[in-house]
């Protein structure tokens, strides 16, 4: 989700609701698209939502959505009381759709900290005649027209606070002359200047004019004030009295350093409290806890002077629900990630290796270490996830509208929408996933029903959409009934681009052969359609999915579809991985990705004339690399016997690579390699390990494709 | 306009003329002490593979990893070896960190503007590598100092750019 | 137009003052007790107030406590709904809770600080202030 700019609680809240609200009805429509009609109690529902969504937006004076919600729950407030029959489904979900979409729209501005300005004038037009040939269809019906929807003005309203994205913050420090006199009374003209201004200020000393040595400290240390306010830097410096100031610093600062800035100054911070929990019974509980507020409440007990203000009362502070700064939680993150470090420092200290040591209690206290160490970090991840509910949701859209444009009969089944994945990456699958599944609704289900009846197919295509989570590794997969992939034309289409030289057909495998689609300004669709196969696609969703560490499996069977799988990591961050030795210099292999380990002898390689070298494993030929001459690295092993190949695995292909030794294995926190050194390839960043010392990690994707390129 | 703003900057700061001089083979070199961040000792160094021959590798600066970069080899002069007066300059320029590793630190030599003249240009003819780097000299005591101007030092030859678009090329 | 205003922050008071102004003849208060003695003062000389924007933190008594004695008030009298005191509640306390019980006292318009003027003349006009 978008940044909150906005952080008034109400309309937080607000927000919060007509999106779940929206959210909630468009299931019930997409649900219900293929019935013949809405049932009652999804009348009553999307009446409900529509209601609420009116009334709240009435009070905060958001005209368009108040009149397009109106309008819509007009619709079903007929539909409601007088039930009538063959209503048109399709097109009235074609307007609930429409409604919702402008809806959304509307709210996304103000989620982003503008007016919403969109012109519902179109909609309303439409929602209107679709009443009127409604209201016709009741009257036709014999059945008697129920009193009109009375609408009621509101007569309360919500005035939403400046977004205070608009506010500027400055730091500002008057030194007076050493020579003035009354600095104090100096000041106080400049702070009762400023109030103008003024949306907050503060300043120090704060006792100007009650007490007249704090002339002194003026004088001496200067007059530092904090200030929020809409007017520009020359704005304020006008209303300042610059006529005996020595210097005037003035900073513009940003709204974090502002907030920091607040307790230099003495007054606590503001708590930013947006609930963002999406369970509504816990936010419910949490609801009844809270003690109501009465009058009486907000007394403020006396007030002194400069001092923030007091509460008579104190406020009872229960929540069953905290929300916490996305921000936060990243920090927390790595503080997990540097506590794994020190953790291994500490168990794996050289000081452990001396001989005799009797580690007993030691060992019992490591491991109780240990265990606490993972566990932490599990509840941290934890709380990072969150299920792929809402990204599937949008994909169900998605079918629907591309599937209507082109005139396709789709059948979309969702498995597993409750899988859970890392915040982070869900921020990353959306766009890809929503690029498979258009390429499968446009490219995969047939044109045309009679050629799928004729191939003993139904005549309603199927998309069926997957998430299961395996291994460490979730699996999305997008999986539709369609045509399939044709080799013959993926091979000769890249041959036509010069994508992949004049390599033989039979030089590929099958799978090589789909791989071609993802590369860059390949689209096997002849005609250029407005969903899919502008010859961007598909590269830049491998992309995206290797950006998180993930991958694309294509696997297709011609005339019975194909199945798309975004296999990627469940996190980012910390990832286990084994610690190995090449000459002085430490690696890390990411253990999901090793499938062995394996002594071989001399006689199991192969050279080539050209120097490149095979390794035979069980009668099969893998490539074969030498880490310390790729990296030139002195003092490792040369010869097969005294080191160790590891036999690496990534995307379905195997190499072999000579190390000398393992070290260990060990949970490792992926850091970048600072961006300073050019990137290198085949490795993805670097760690920290138990001595301090820094290991790189080897990237085994990009080695592989080092290897190729050769 | 940069060189403005420097000079603004530096004017402000209460480091202002303050250098951090170390030795280098037979030369002074001083640095605006607003670039230091610390001195370290030598430390294990995690070598880069395929990194350019000046940047020695990665070490670990209590928990964040930072490149270092050999200076002598920044100059294209012959490696010395490393020995225990062997320290590594921390500096942070506009947010990218950086260890520079120096044979010996001299000391903090208070430096006026007044007493920087420009490096001398041998009809535009850049013969020595050091010069790049250079942007005055400063007498203090009884020897000449070379001013560096980091943002220079650290900045990559535009051969990388060049090198990224063929990468380009090769992927597409 | 007549107005009454509490305020016990006096940057506050002073930009609202300003604000106000504008509209008609404004009438500044710095605590609740002497927010509600004016708004009896201006019954008994029967020229009562059009609007009130009454700040929530404020000393003696809260916001809410001279709406509500404000709104009690009126019903003793027996004054007709139509023509009692529009009510803009005025400031930072802006959670729901807040919002929802100030709507249940029987203000008019709730505004959060710092208030976005344009929309407060909107709600004026939708009240038939202005």
């Amino acid at each position: 989700m978008a940044e909150e700019f906005n952080t008034d609680s109400m309309l937080s809240m607000f927000l919060y609701e007509s999106y779940q609200g929206l959210e909630k009805l468009e299931g019930i429509v997409l649900e219900k698209q293929d019935a013949d009609c809405f049932d009652d109690s999804d009348i009553n529902e999307i009446f409900r939502i529509m209601h609420t969504i009116k009334g709240s937006s009435a009070v905060l004076m958001y005209e368009n959505i108040k009149t397009a919600s109106h309008k819509l729950e007009d619709v079903f407030y007929y539909l409601r009381e007088s039930h009538p029959e063959d209503v048109p489904h399709m097109e009235l979900v074609e307007k609930v759709l429409a409604v919702s979409d402008f809806i959304t729209g509307e709210l996304d501005k103000i989620k982003a900290g503008s007016e919403p300005d969109g012109d519902e004038k179109k909609l309303v037009e439409d929602l209107d005649q679709f009443l009127a040939e409604l209201k016709g269809e009741i009257k036709k019906q014999g059945i008697r027209l129920p009193k009109a929807n009375k609408q009621e003005e509101p007569t309360q309203f919500y005035i939403t606070p400046v977004a205070e994205d608009d506010s500027h913050f400055y730091r500002i420090v008057i030194h007076y002359r050493s020579d003035t006199q009354m600095s104090n009374i100096r000041a106080y003209s400049a702070t009762y200047a400023l109030k103008e201004v003024a949306e907050d200020l503060l300043y120090t000393p704060e006792d100007i004019l009650s007490n007249e040595a704090s002339g002194d400290s003026i004088l001496a240390e200067g007059f530092h004030m904090l200030l929020q306010t809409k007017a520009s830097k020359d704005e304020v410096m006008e209303l300042i009295d610059s006529s005996e100031a020595e210097t005037i610093d003035f900073d513009e600062i940003n709204k974090t350093e502002y907030g920091k800035a607040l307790t230099e100054f003495g007054r606590e911070a503001p708590p930013i409290v947006i609930n963002l929990d999406d369970d509504k019974g816990g936010a419910k509980d949490d609801k009844k806890q809270q003690a109501p507020i009465a009058p009486g409440d907000y007394v403020v007990k006396s007030k002194e002077t400069g001092k923030g203000k007091t509460l008579a009362k104190n406020q009872p502070k229960q929540q069953a629900v905290i929300s916490v700064n996305v921000e936060k939680m990243d920090a927390l993150m790595d503080m997990i990630g540097e506590l794994v470090i020190a953790e291994a420092t500490v168990l794996q200290n050289p000081d452990l290796k001396v001989p005799g040591l009797d580690l007993t209690n030691f060992q019992k206290a490591a491991a109780q270490l240990a265990k606490n160490t993972t566990e932490l970090q599990d509840v941290i991840m934890s709380m990072r996830m969150m299920p792929l509910t809402n990204v599937f949701q949008k994909m169900r859209r998605i079918v629907f509208d591309t599937s209507r444009k082109l005139g396709k009969d789709i059948d979309f089944e969702v498995i597993g929408e409750n899988t859970e994945v890392d915040k982070n990456i869900i921020e990353h699958i959306s766009d890809p996933l929503m690029h498979l599944v258009r390429n499968s609704v446009d490219h995969g289900i047939e044109d045309n029903a009679d050629l799928r009846l004729a191939n003993g197919k139904k005549a309603k295509g199927k998309i069926t959409l997957e998430a299961k989570n395996e291994g460490g590794k979730v699996y999305i997969s997008v999986k539709d009934d369609g045509k399939g992939l044709n080799k013959e034309k993926l091979y000769n289409k890249a041959l036509e681009n010069g994508l992949i030289g004049d390599k033989l057909m039979s030089d590929f495998t099958e799978k090589e052969i789909f791989k071609f689609i993802t590369l860059p300004g390949f689209s096997t669709k002849e005609v250029v359609t407005e969903y899919s196969g502008r010859g961007v696609g598909m590269d830049v969703v491998v992309k995206n999915i290797q950006s998180i560490g993930g991958r694309l499996e294509i696997d297709s069977v011609e005339g019975q579809g194909s199945e798309m799988t975004l296999v990627i990591p469940l996190t980012l961050a910390i990832i286990s991985g084994i610690v190995i030795q090449v000459g002085e210099a430490p690696f890390v292999i990411e253990m999901a990705s090793i499938k062995e380990f394996i002594s071989v002898s001399e006689d199991a390689l192969i050279q080539e004339p050209s120097g490149e070298e095979y390794l035979v494993l069980r009668g099969d030929c893998f490539p074969f690399i030498r880490l310390c001459e790729k990296y030139d690295l002195p003092g490792a092993k040369t010869k097969l016997e005294d080191g160790i190949v590891v036999v690496v695995e990534h995307e379905g292909k195997q190499i072999c690579v000579l190390i000398d030794k393992i070290l260990q294995e060990q949970e490792i926190v992926v850091k970048p390699i600072p961006s300073y050194v050019k990137k290198v390839k085949g490795l993805s960043g670097c760690t920290q390990l138990g001595d301090g010392s820094i290991a790189l990690i080897l990237d085994v994707g990009g080695l592989m494709i080092e290897e190729e390129r050769r | 306009m940069a060189d403005e703003l420097k000079e603004e900057l530096l004017e402000e700061d209460a480091s202002k003329g303050k250098f951090m001089t170390f030795q280098t083979g037979r030369e002074y070199f001083g640095i605006s002490i607003s670039y230091v961040s610390e001195i370290i000792q030598m430390q294990p160094i995690t070598a880069i593979p395929e990194a350019e021959d000046y940047i020695k590798g990665l070490i670990n600066l209590r928990g964040k990893i930072i490149p270092v970069i050999d200076v002598r080899v920044r100059f294209k002069m012959e490696p010395a070896e490393y020995t225990d007066r062997t320290c590594i300059i921390v500096i942070d320029v506009k947010s990218t960190v950086i260890g520079l590793i120096v044979e010996k630190i001299a000391e903090v030599d208070d430096i006026m503007d007044e007493d920087v003249v420009p490096p001398p240009t041998l009809g535009g003819h850049r013969d020595n590598e050091k010069n790049k780097y250079v942007y005055g000299l400063a007498r203090t005591g009884d020897t000449m100092k070379l001013l560096l101007d980091p943002e220079k030092l650290i900045k990559q030859e535009d051969l990388d750019i060049l090198e990224d678009i063929q990468e380009d090329e090769q992927q597409a | 137009m007549k107005i009454l205003l509490a305020e016990d922050d006096f940057a506050s008071r002073k930009f609202m003052d300003k604000q106000l102004s504008q509209y008609g003849e404004c009438d500044v208060m710095v605590d609740g007790e002497e927010a509600v003695d004016a708004f009896m003062m201006a019954l008994d000389d029967g020229e009562p107030y059009d609007l009130a924007c009454l700040d929530v933190m404020m000393p003696v008594m809260d916001g809410y406590q001279v709406l509500k004695a404000i709104r009690d008030i009126e019903t003793q009298k027996g004054i007709p709904k139509s023509e009692r005191v529009k009510v803009i509640m005025t400031t930072a306390l802006n959670d729901e809770r807040n919002v929802k019980m100030a709507f249940e006292l029987g203000c008019e318009a709730y505004a959060g600080k710092p208030i976005d003027m344009e929309k407060f003349e909107k709600v004026l006009k939708k009240l038939e202030l202005i």
